[in-house]
């Protein structure tokens, strides 16, 4: 009965969608550049630890918060923090991490859910994380279980070079394993689209490499520039949070779940005049436009659904359809297996 | 193929031969070079502007928090202080600290100690130092951070710095209402100079050891608490809570430096709490000056050198480079009174409180020590310096000199004896054999009995037998060091080396002088670098077999001028001459006697309580070379009157 009921939901929405294509080229085109994504999904990783680096955490928090007010649920966030900022005996406000001088939001709120934190954080275990290779025993809520229909947005911060992002100041990834590691996953078909979203030092290395279809990427600095922080709090001592992803916030502080915002404008939110390096996009390899794809396509987790104010009729079909359809079944089409012998006598004779 | 190290292999071709004729040209050359070079480092376009290297420190990120109210503490326990010290003449009133210490919530505790003097038939010196710790509430007790102030009695000969003492409380006592130290802040209160902190340390570091009294004079005895490894210290010395000006010391131990990342630290710090501040700062009367930019880091780097050469610590910062821990003295001058400034006494000495909070916060941050900077490096100015990299060529080409002579004279050995033979017997002589037959037995006897020398004069003044004579340390020291000189002085006379024996030991003086000089260089440039420019052009210029007798004359008065202990003395009559200038030459050469047999004395006690190597240095290896030196500058040969004329090498 509820199978029937859902059944009937999605032809519902097949036919709206069925009756836009039918009538201009332009609606046409417009319907290819609908999302086709079932889920969301966020990997969100701060790769550098050590107290000055605070601002790393504070980035990759404000985005964790950013997706999670959107939508995306925790058990749908993987969520990797290279150091423990929130306790460090450093730390004047101990238990709370911000983002901003006014110290107007706590990040590190009541319900954070770190899924690889310190140690765990290493190069090994995000290649992992990305292609599925978990180890056995791994624990459900550090496994990405994306699948064909699942947008994935990818967050890296850290300190990074020219081709290289460094983990934990002992080992790097570099741009051609991230490449892999994401080839992989449109191999083992873990994802639909894939928003690659980075903020470091000569970020746009780190996309370079990529071959995969349906990846649209966005560095905070081209090759040779640093990405700089915004600003310092005097009471804390630190640098707070990173120019890129504080442009970037300041963005999606305004986005709703229902919001008409676009990726497309998500990608001009921090122009050089502001960030002073200069953001670099990669959208060859996407084949939508950017302008016409809400943002919440990848930091939310809305479906593609229609809202009806029509009477809909929901109930069930009649019985006796329901029972000749049963019997009407055709008769399965006969067949023999024939095994061929695995080793040919007529060789052996 | 025969080795390379064959020394029946002829050396000696074209180009060696031209060279060896023009020998000391190039070595005069090398020292110009080495001289000029260094000459240059003054120039800005030689050295470099200064910069933080640690990310971890991150200094001036915070506000100070530090308010006026802890001023007014400070100057309340001045007044206090003031008048506990009114009972105390001569001793640390200990009560009062470790009351205020307690007062303040500090985990406080006293350490004592005691020096065995070993001079004047052995007194017992006792003495005390307080310490309070403040744990970093919320990590473990691995890592600390030392605060220290010295202080003096009022009876003390040095400069009142009695302020350092509430300074520190009034900063202690603000820290331990903050909650974010991630390192356990010790705060020190030492008595009795160095003596007092180095007893701390080695009571510190070593403490657990059982001591082996026997041997040891300070017996520093053991600490009940400590707070982890020590990660940087900062001392602290004001004259008056009032300021003028702030000097930063940094020169330690042997010559030891603080990282250099530090030292920019404390710069950068008092900059931005506009506190006057700097390396070797003089008073504003002084700084005013017409020198030009070169002449002045010239001077900065001079004086520099100067400090650090002794090996002795301008400070008490400089005992903990020896435990490898990063150390700096501020030195804050009392405010002459001046008309156009108006000081406020309740707010005073608010910057320094808000510079030293910055500084210890920036500490705070460390992740490990010091390591990113340079630990060597000579400061030419507030914010320049000058790397290892650039000033070791300095030194490298003076010693070169010694090095290239030392290979040409050997290479050019069996050419002058054949010029020997051939015109004393027409026969071929075997030019391969004749470095074979040289007499290296006698010559390494020479030497052994040469250094032997001089390490008696580095253990005989330890000797009981000798301690236990009615004489104070000063006599005692000079005496012995006169009296071994005096035999170095009469061996060449008595002993007189086989042929060729004079050549050898000529060559292995270059190069036992070429290594020792490029090792103390590396421990210590500016000893090393001093000593280079002073001897290398007596070294090139003596030479065996010169016939020019006043030539000859000339060299042996120039080395006698160059015994160590006549270096010494000359140093210390400058000195004295600079300081008294009122007094007669006879009053003056008598003053600077009594005051170079009690520096003698002193680097001799320094050597045994604090490790400092100079005696070590200037007896164990400067007075042997010395003695060579002296050998080759008499060139008593057998024989003499026949064989001189004919030994002829250029």
């Amino acid at each position: 009965m509820f199978n029937k009921g859902i059944l009937l939901l999605l032809a519902l929405i097949y036919s709206c969608a069925a009756h836009d294509t039918s009538m201009l080229p332009e609606a046409y085109v417009d319907a290819a550049q609908r999302s086709t994504h079932t889920n969301n999904w966020a990997v969100l990783v701060d790769a550098s630890r050590f107290w000055f680096n605070y601002r790393h955490v504070a980035n990759v928090l404000s985005i964790y918060r950013s997706v999670k007010r959107l939508g995306i649920p925790d058990s749908q966030i993987i969520l990797m923090i290279a150091d423990d900022m929130a306790c460090n005996a450093r730390n004047p406000r101990p238990g709370q991490v911000y983002n901003n001088a006014n110290q107007h939001i706590n990040v590190y709120g009541d319900d954070v859910e770190v899924d690889y934190r310190g140690y765990e954080v290493t190069v090994e275990n995000f290649v992992r994380l990305l292609t599925g290779r978990t180890q056995n025993g791994t624990a459900r809520s550090k496994k990405l279980l994306s699948d064909a229909g699942s947008n994935v947005l990818i967050y890296l911060t850290g300190h990074g070079g020219d081709g290289f992002l460094k983990f934990q100041d002992s080992e790097e990834i570099t741009s051609q394993e991230l490449a892999d590691g994401i080839q992989q996953m449109w191999e083992k078909k873990r994802y639909n689209e894939l928003f690659f979203m980075v903020d470091t030092c000569q970020a746009a290395s780190l996309y370079e490499k990529f071959t995969s279809p349906n990846v649209l990427a966005v560095a905070s600095s081209l090759v040779g520039e640093d990405s700089l922080s915004h600003h310092v709090d005097a009471s804390i001592g630190v640098y707070m949070i990173d120019r890129y992803t504080y442009y970037a916030l300041e963005f999606l502080e305004k986005v709703q779940p229902f919001s008409k915002r676009t990726i497309g404008e998500f990608l001009q939110v921090c122009p050089k005049r502001v960030c002073i390096s200069t953001v670099g996009v990669r959208k060859d390899l996407y084949r939508r436009d950017p302008h016409k794809v809400p943002i919440t396509d990848f930091f939310g987790a809305i479906r593609p659904t229609h809202v009806s104010t029509d009477r809909i009729n929901v109930t069930l079909a009649n019985e006796e359809d329901f029972v000749n359809a049963v019997a009407n079944v055709r008769p399965k089409k006969q067949f023999k297996i024939v095994m061929e012998p695995q080793f040919t006598a007529a060789f052996l004779k | 193929m025969g080795l390379l190290s064959d020394p029946s292999l002829s050396t000696h071709n074209k180009l060696v031969d031209n060279l060896a004729k023009h020998v000391r040209k190039v070595c005069y050359a090398f020292y110009t070079a080495g001289v000029v070079w260094f000459l240059c480092l003054a120039l800005p376009e030689f050295n470099h502007g200064t910069y933080l290297s640690e990310n971890a420190l991150s200094p001036g990120l915070v506000y100070p928090e530090i308010r006026i109210d802890a001023n007014r503490l400070a100057v309340q326990l001045l007044e206090e202080l003031q008048r506990e010290r009114k009972d105390h003449q001569s001793t640390t009133p200990h009560a009062w600290i470790l009351a205020k210490f307690n007062e303040f919530g500090l985990e406080t505790h006293t350490h004592n100690y005691s020096l065995r003097y070993p001079f004047g038939g052995g007194k017992e010196f006792h003495g005390k130092n307080i310490y309070g710790i403040l744990r970093a509430p919320r990590i473990g007790s691995t890592e600390g951070i030392v605060f220290s102030a010295p202080y003096r009695a009022p009876s003390s000969v040095h400069v009142e710095i009695s302020p350092s003492v509430p300074l520190l409380l009034a900063f202690a006592d603000f820290a331990r209402r903050k909650n974010y130290w991630a390192k356990d802040l010790i705060f020190l209160v030492t008595e009795q100079e160095q003596l007092g902190m180095q007893a701390w340390l080695e009571a510190y570091h070593d403490g657990d050891k059982t001591p082996d009294s026997s041997n040891s004079y300070l017996l520093s005895g053991n600490l009940p608490a400590r707070a982890g490894s020590l990660q940087a210290a900062l001392n602290i010395e004001v004259q008056d809570l009032e300021i003028d000006y702030v000097d930063v010391k940094i020169e330690g131990l042997n010559g030891k430096l603080p990282n250099l990342d530090m030292f920019n630290l404390v710069q950068r710090i008092m900059a931005r709490e506009g506190v006057t501040s700097g390396y070797k700062q003089t008073p504003r009367k002084k700084r005013r000056s017409s020198l030009s930019n070169f002449e002045q880091n010239l001077r900065q780097m001079l004086a520099m050198l100067a400090t650090q050469s002794s090996g002795v610590p301008n400070g008490n910062h400089g005992l903990f480079h020896r435990y490898r821990i990063d150390a700096l003295t501020i030195s804050a001058a009392k405010r002459v009174t001046n008309s156009n400034v108006k000081s406020n006494p309740t707010s005073s000495a608010v910057p320094l409180l808000k510079a030293i909070e910055g500084i210890a916060r920036s500490l705070n941050n460390l992740l490990e020590r010091f390591h990113q900077s340079f630990f060597f490096y000579v400061i030419v100015h507030n914010d320049r310096y000058i790397s290892i990299g650039d000033y070791m060529p300095a030194l490298v080409a003076l010693v070169a000199c010694s090095f290239i002579k030392a290979y040409l004279t050997w290479s050019t050995l069996d050419a002058s004896a054949i010029v020997l033979s051939q015109e004393t017997i027409a026969l071929k002589p075997d030019t391969k054999s004749l470095k074979l037959s040289l007499p290296y037995g006698s010559v390494l006897i020479y030497l052994a009995v040469v250094l032997l020398i001089g390490y008696l004069a580095n253990v005989l003044p330890l000797q009981h037998y000798i301690l236990e004579l009615p004489l104070n340390a000063a006599p005692l020291t000079a005496t012995i060091l006169i009296a071994l000189s005096l035999i170095g002085f009469v061996l060449p006379f008595v002993v007189i080396l086989p042929d060729g024996g004079l050549e050898l030991l000529h060559i292995s003086l270059l190069l036992i002088y070429g290594c020792t000089l490029i090792v103390i260089g590396l421990l210590n440039f500016s000893l090393g670098f001093f000593v280079g420019v002073l001897t290398v052009p007596m070294v090139v210029a003596l030479n065996t077999s010169t016939r020019n007798s006043t030539l000859r004359s000339l060299a042996r008065v120039w080395t006698l001028l160059l015994n160590p202990l006549v270096v010494i003395y000359i140093i210390v009559l400058v000195m004295s001459f600079h300081q008294f200038p009122e007094l007669t030459m006879q009053q003056l050469l008598l003053r600077a006697a009594t005051a170079a047999m009690d520096a003698a004395a002193f680097a001799l006690v320094d050597s045994v309580i604090y490790g400092n190597w100079l005696y070590f240095a200037i007896c164990t290896i400067f007075l042997p070379i010395w003695i060579i030196c002296w050998t080759l500058a008499l060139a008593r040969r057998r024989g003499n009157e026949i064989h001189q004329p004919k030994l002829k090498t250029n």
